[in-house]
């Protein structure tokens, strides 16, 4: 290496006074208010800091711990400390799974009552049918655990852990096609550009292992790939990019572009990294842009993995006993099994937010054909899960939600015939679960009309679930912002309330 | 309705207006004993215009002092003072300006020394007017020697010596009601400033019905919707908080709304125990909303603790994780396999074992012989020693912790007996033991 490597970034060489005069009015007001900026995120990382206890230990003065002990965030004392959102993409219909709705099998065929659909809006794929015929369940329900919760034949290991379960039946969104529907769950907000919730959590509470992302995505391959999942999802929106999921996927190359690359040994990976980093932190002093700082994170970060993602995703410690509660898809990586498994460990090394995406609930047509195909791929994983993280006592401090993102309708999309149907999108009314640290175990919380329409009793607004989410995790939803482009945001915007009555 | 409004407005301009008068009548006062000096002998002239002025306003404050008067809701005796000695005021200022004038000095001069006198009597009614005036706006002992006097009771420190009705009760209808409902102004036939005045109400019954939270006029209408014509604090004034109708409720029903009650005597209660401790600043939850009902936060959990501990806790090789500000928790880890000593442990943990809340020292090959410090962490919540080689003789430790919620003896030498002795600490509601010779 030559000596000039050492010297600092010269600065006024012509060609970069040049590129100087060039900054444009975008970039000034970047840097210009960067000073607010780096002080608000500072009063965010507080915890983040904290969790960091090698990087701060040396240096750390008592007076240093007080402040983040100001800045930190938790408003409430939580409940949980991780989360896993397993997340049933385009929409589970909630007739075959948790919502019984033994008064409609007298009512087959029937057109819906104009007093029940009361004007709803209807998608065009349905919206030209001269009959919205009401069809039952095609399934069996009966009764499980002590709490007597109703579910399906199709969801029998789910049943065997129904008394863990807080099964929420009236949770309503207001978007009516997928993917506003998704990102609307996701991001509290319809359009796309807004940070998901692991990423909001990573933002306000930071890592408890600096060895693994914060937030981690998982989706199945062994799903039909219906309707499409894109990064956004999983995206930090305007969050410094530090912040966005990151994606583990199945086979060789669990995370992209980890691996060294072929014919080099990665022995001098480390100096390289420092080099690297010192010429980051020079532009950084110059320009102040925040994604620098998040692209040193990121390096870093990736370097830890490099060693962290081999002995995190490496399963041949697991007993074949693991393998037989997750059930058969999960010795094959990139499962809906081997990830669900795979998220235990990630939880048990303390990854705060893991989401689980499986797609192929998007039942339009032959439902009965396909439904009980579909729950089959996720049954016995989601209880093995459950019942895996209990008896770890994992559960007492995480959080388990499943859902969709919307409901299906009551009425049959396409020719109602005695052995088929199928069931279009309706936001107005659709089933999730939450179980584990904060949560009531055993219940069953609102209600809805005998067509499943129309919600009766303890409406749960997708904002309020967001909002209780983070109550859990000890954040109150109006009070963690970010600023950008001239307006605090939230993720819940301007609404959400959290449900006090299904928290212990 | 528009005019009775322009009305009751200018009626809430009196107590605005009333300090012209006063002001211009010691102003002429000041200048007619000034004028007796040499120096300021042409002050003499500039007496009868301010006099005018003191006269002018003097009238205009009577009539908007009419006009607020109209609105009611004051004591009839000592509104009656201050009307009468009021327009007596403006009659005597508007006299004296009289006796200045040329027209009336020709037909019976008045002596120099007779009109300071008289100015100065003047002086002792505007002083009287205005005392009666401040007392029906601020209460009869707002300016009195009592208050002077009047001891305050001092804060208690801890919640179990705080009287519910004197520390908590009373300091909340002090800033909520009483500016209206008070001897003097007695809105609604009703004062709240003291026990007395409270058990006898108002002119629509009584305030409350002790041992009764659900009757009682005051409970009704400080719990109704924002909206109704009835709810309390009318106006727009601050209206009590949840918390705050919730320990009224608990004084009145509990308490039977007397006096001289400490909340040990009422007997303990989840809910309340802590909203007391948060009204009276005692391990209170920082920054709540107001209106919303807190937590259960044990009050055991010291508010703050010493920052440098935390620091060496970290140095010590353990996950610090702050739950909550104040009282200050911690959720503390310490890695899996991390090698560190029992006795090291034991130094960096103990300085901070009241805030620790939860606590993680799975796989670190712990006996029970290096646990002992547990039992000192009287306020822990979770605590997880699975992985560890410890047996049985680890309840010793946990069988005392009052706020113990969950264990994780996983993978330990736990047998079922120890598991069945472990229940009878009657805080623990959930223990694991998977993979050990416990029976599941």
């Amino acid at each position: 290496m030559c000596d000039h490597h050492e010297e600092k970034f010269r600065i006024h060489t012509p060609d970069f006074d040049k590129l100087h005069r060039q900054l444009g009015r975008r970039d000034f007001l970047t840097k210009t208010s960067m000073g607010i900026g780096a002080l608000a995120l500072g009063t965010l990382l507080g915890n983040k800091l904290f969790s960091n206890a090698s990087r701060l230990a040396a240096g750390n003065a008592a007076g240093d711990t007080e402040q983040e002990i100001l800045k930190a965030i938790p408003h409430f004392a939580p409940k949980a400390k991780r989360v896993v959102y397993l997340f049933m993409a385009g929409g589970p219909s909630q007739f075959e799974t948790f919502d019984y709705k033994p008064a409609l099998d007298k009512l087959w065929g029937q057109n819906l009552p104009d007093s029940i659909r009361n004007g709803q809006r209807l998608t065009g794929m349905s919206s030209g049918q001269a009959l919205l015929p009401v069809v039952p369940s095609a399934f069996k329900f009966n009764q499980h655990g002590e709490s007597g919760a109703w579910i399906s034949e199709l969801l029998p290991y789910t049943a065997k852990v129904a008394d863990d379960l807080c099964i929420i039946k009236s949770i309503h969104s207001e978007a009516i096609n997928h993917d506003p529907a998704i990102t609307f769950l996701q991001t509290g907000n319809q359009l796309p550009g807004r940070p998901s919730i692991g990423s909001w959590l990573s933002y306000g509470l930071g890592s408890d292992n600096e060895n693994l992302p914060t937030f981690i995505v998982l989706v199945s391959k062994d799903a039909p790939k219906d309707q499409p999942l894109y990064a956004r999802l999983w995206g930090n929106g305007f969050l410094p990019s530090e912040y966005q999921g990151v994606q583990f996927r199945s086979g060789v190359d669990p995370v992209l572009f980890l691996n060294n690359p072929e014919g080099y040994d990665g022995a001098d990976r480390k100096e390289m990294l420092e080099y690297l980093s010192k010429l980051n932190q020079l532009q950084h002093n110059t320009y102040g842009d925040p994604e620098i700082e998040a692209r040193i994170a990121q390096y870093e970060m990736a370097f830890r993995m490099q060693t962290s993602v081999p002995e995190v995703m490496d399963v041949k410690d697991e007993l074949d006993e693991i393998f037989d509660l997750y059930g058969p898809g999960s010795r094959d990586s990139g499962t809906y099994a081997a990830n669900c498994l795979l998220a235990r460990k990630l939880l048990e090394k303390d990854v705060k937010f893991v989401q689980l995406y499986h797609q192929g609930w998007d039942h339009h047509g032959n439902l009965p054909g396909n439904m009980p195909r579909q729950c089959r791929s996720i049954d016995q994983a989601t209880g093995a899960l459950i019942t895996d993280l209990k008896r770890r006592g994992l559960l007492e401090d995480t959080l388990v939600i499943w859902g969709g993102e919307f409901g299906r309708t009551v009425y049959s999309q396409g020719k109602l015939t005695p052995t088929d149907y199928g069931r279009d999108h309706h936001p107005r009314c659709f089933t999730m679960w939450m179980a584990g640290a904060g949560v009531k175990p055993g219940i069953s919380f609102g209600e809805t009309d005998d067509f499943s329409y129309n919600i009766t009793k303890n409406p749960v607004h997708v904002h309020d679930f967001q909002a209780t989410l983070l109550h859990l995790m000890g954040i109150d939803h109006e009070r963690l912002t970010y600023k950008f482009q001239g307006r605090r945001f939230r993720l819940t915007d301007v609404e959400g309330k959290t449900v006090r009555d299904i928290l212990t | 309705m528009i005019l009775l409004d322009i009305l009751t407005f200018s009626g809430r301009l009196h107590p605005l207006i009333v300090h012209l008068p006063i002001g211009f009548l010691l102003l002429a006062t000041l200048f007619n004993l000034l004028s007796y000096t040499r120096k300021f002998a042409y002050l003499k002239q500039a007496v009868p215009i301010t006099l005018l002025a003191g006269f002018a306003s003097a009238v205009l404050a009577c009539i908007f002092g009419y006009l607020l008067s109209l609105r009611g809701d004051y004591d009839a005796d000592a509104l009656n003072n201050h009307k009468l000695s009021g327009i007596s005021l403006a009659a005597i200022s508007g006299l004296l300006y009289f006796t200045t004038t040329s027209f009336f000095r020709k037909e019976i001069p008045v002596p120099r020394p007779l009109f300071s006198i008289l100015l100065i009597c003047m002086l002792a009614l505007v002083s009287y007017c205005g005392h009666q005036g401040a007392g029906l706006t601020h209460g009869h002992d707002y300016l009195t020697m009592q208050v002077l006097l009047k001891q305050e009771r001092p804060k208690p420190d801890r919640v179990e010596d705080a009287l519910l009705f004197e520390d908590v009760i009373q300091p909340i209808l002090q800033a909520k009601c009483v500016q209206c409902h008070r001897n003097g102004k007695n809105k609604g036939d009703l004062a709240l400033e003291d026990i007395k005045s409270i058990l006898k109400g108002g002119k629509n019954g009584p305030a409350i019905v002790p041992g009764n939270a659900d009757s009682g006029e005051l409970i009704r209408r400080v719990m109704l919707d924002e909206k109704h014509k009835d709810f309390m604090p009318a106006d727009g004034k601050p209206p009590l908080t949840k918390n705050e109708v919730q320990l009224i409720r608990w004084w009145v029903s509990k308490g039977r709304a007397g006096m001289n009650k400490t909340i040990a005597v009422l007997g303990d209660s989840a809910i309340l125990r802590p909203m007391v401790a948060q009204y009276l600043g005692l391990g209170a939850v920082e920054g709540k909303e107001p209106g919303e009902v807190t937590e259960h936060i044990n009050p055991e959990i010291p508010l703050t603790a010493d920052t440098s501990l935390i620091n060496k806790l970290r140095n010590a090789g353990f996950k610090v994780r702050l739950m909550l500000k104040k009282p200050l928790m911690l959720d503390v880890t310490l890695p899996a396999g991390s090698g560190i000593k029992a006795t090291a442990c034991k130094s960096a943990i103990l300085p901070l074992a009241k805030n620790i809340i939860w606590l993680n020292l799975s796989e670190n090959g712990f006996t029970d012989g290096d646990l002992d410090f547990l039992t000192a962490l009287i306020n822990i919540e979770k605590l997880r020693l699975d992985r560890n080689p410890i047996t049985d003789k680890i309840n010793k430790q946990l069988i005392g912790l009052k706020h113990l919620e969950a264990v994780n003896l996983n993978a330990t030498g736990i047998t079922t007996s120890g598991v069945d002795e472990l229940k009878k600490n009657a805080a623990i509601r959930r223990i694991y033991y998977w993979k050990t010779a416990a029976a599941q």
